[in-house]
């Protein structure tokens, strides 16, 4: 299997890396991220998905509700504003910067998060709203998660999320998921990528003491397409009615159910590249699998 | 109540404290073989607490690294896997 040290041939591909822990991607991987997307695209096209283009940033008071800020405090990443007060910029530009780090001075009160999960913005965007049948997402967002360490592709602080979500009635959503997971082995058929599905839970904080956590592994909502050992590159996740309750989302009278299913790009660029090699003439066209789809038929 | 109590007893008040958290389910609507979580009689933020009446009732901890799915699946199963 390719060694992501190979660092030469993953230049050559179109693979650049910055220490910070995001990658630069060009030329022929860049093309094959954008045949993957095409595809999580036409997959979504088959139901209908309408799809949204979301700012980088989300409300922090909308995550909050979520309850967030207590179960990921270690993977939020916040956008920092200084005061603009001109004798606190002023001290700021005496020495802005000192050992490579930036010498914040007065802050301004944060009130944004860098995106931490692209489907947020949905369930956020519709709150409030009364469906009368089930709904069908898309979207696609750089996604902000802190780690303690970073691998190309693999583990990166800011990555690329698609998401195709459902809200509706627990059995839409159930439905919409079980049949997601089989448009998705079928695109893994199609790139010759290899997986295991695998129940999983989520990275909380101090898990032993999370209720989402603990509920997640006694009764599994999340499960994962793993490549190799422990690369998760798909998820499928139903969420219950917590998006539904906590954003008012509402049907018959009820709070809806979701359900999302999750693609992290530049780790399927990650599988296919270890699957095929470095010579983007073995990779999968994938033509068949990003043209538009049939609809899938709705319950 | 403190330190172990027998199943018969554990097995009502967890029933009892099933119905608690859904006060709109009849009595004779909750089984043995009722699924709580898939059925939405509790919730994720309820089991934390249930976990707890568990410890309660069978007077030891429970290692939580040994949960795993379908544990806390209905009354039978919580009194199978730790209860008796």
């Amino acid at each position: 299997m390719t060694q992501i040290s190979d660092s030469a041939a993953w230049q050559s591909i179109g693979l650049g890396w910055q220490p910070s822990g995001q990658a630069v991607l060009s030329g022929a991987l860049l093309e094959l991220a954008d045949r993957l997307d095409r595809c999580f695209v036409a997959m979504a096209g088959a139901w209908g998905a309408r799809e949204f283009r979301f700012p980088a940033f989300v409300s922090a008071a909308e995550l909050h509700r979520l309850d967030y800020f207590r179960s990921f405090p270690h993977l939020v990443t916040f956008p920092v504003c200084l005061d603009p007060d001109e004798p606190n910029l002023e001290r700021f530009t005496g020495e802005p910067v000192t050992g490579g780090a930036v010498a914040l001075t007065a802050i301004e009160p944060v009130r944004e998060v860098l995106t931490p999960a692209a489907c947020y913005h949905i369930y956020i965007h519709e709150q409030g709203r009364v469906f009368e049948r089930a709904q069908h997402y898309t979207t696609r967002n750089t996604c902000f998660r802190r780690e303690r360490y970073y691998a190309p592709l693999r583990r990166q602080w800011g990555f690329t999320m698609r998401e195709i979500v459902c809200v509706g009635t627990l059995d839409e959503v159930k439905q919409f998921l079980a049949t997601c997971r089989g448009q998705v082995e079928a695109l893994l058929a199609a790139t010759g990528v290899p997986v295991a599905w695998t129940a999983a839970t989520d990275p909380f904080f101090q898990p032993a003491r999370s209720a989402q956590y603990l509920a997640q592994r006694v009764n599994p909502t999340k499960t994962e397409a793993v490549f190799g050992d422990d690369l998760a590159i798909a998820s499928v996740n139903l969420h219950q009615d917590h998006f539904g309750h906590t954003f008012d989302l509402s049907r018959d009278g009820a709070p809806s159910f979701s359900g999302c299913v999750a693609f992290g790009i530049e780790r399927w660029l990650h599988a296919i590249v270890a699957t095929h090699g470095f010579n983007p003439a073995r990779w999968p066209s994938l033509a068949r699998a990003a043209a538009p789809a049939d609809q899938v038929a709705s319950p | 109540m403190t330190g172990k109590c027998n199943a018969d007893e554990a097995r009502a008040e967890l029933r009892g404290w099933v119905l608690s958290t859904a006060p709109g389910l009849a009595e004779d609507k909750l089984t043995d073989t009722t699924p709580l979580l898939e059925a939405r009689l509790i919730t994720s933020l309820h089991v934390p607490e249930l976990l707890l009446l568990i410890e309660r009732l069978r007077g030891r901890p429970i290692d939580l690294s040994a949960l795993s799915a379908g544990d806390l699946k209905d009354l039978a199963t919580i009194c199978a896997r730790f209860l008796e």
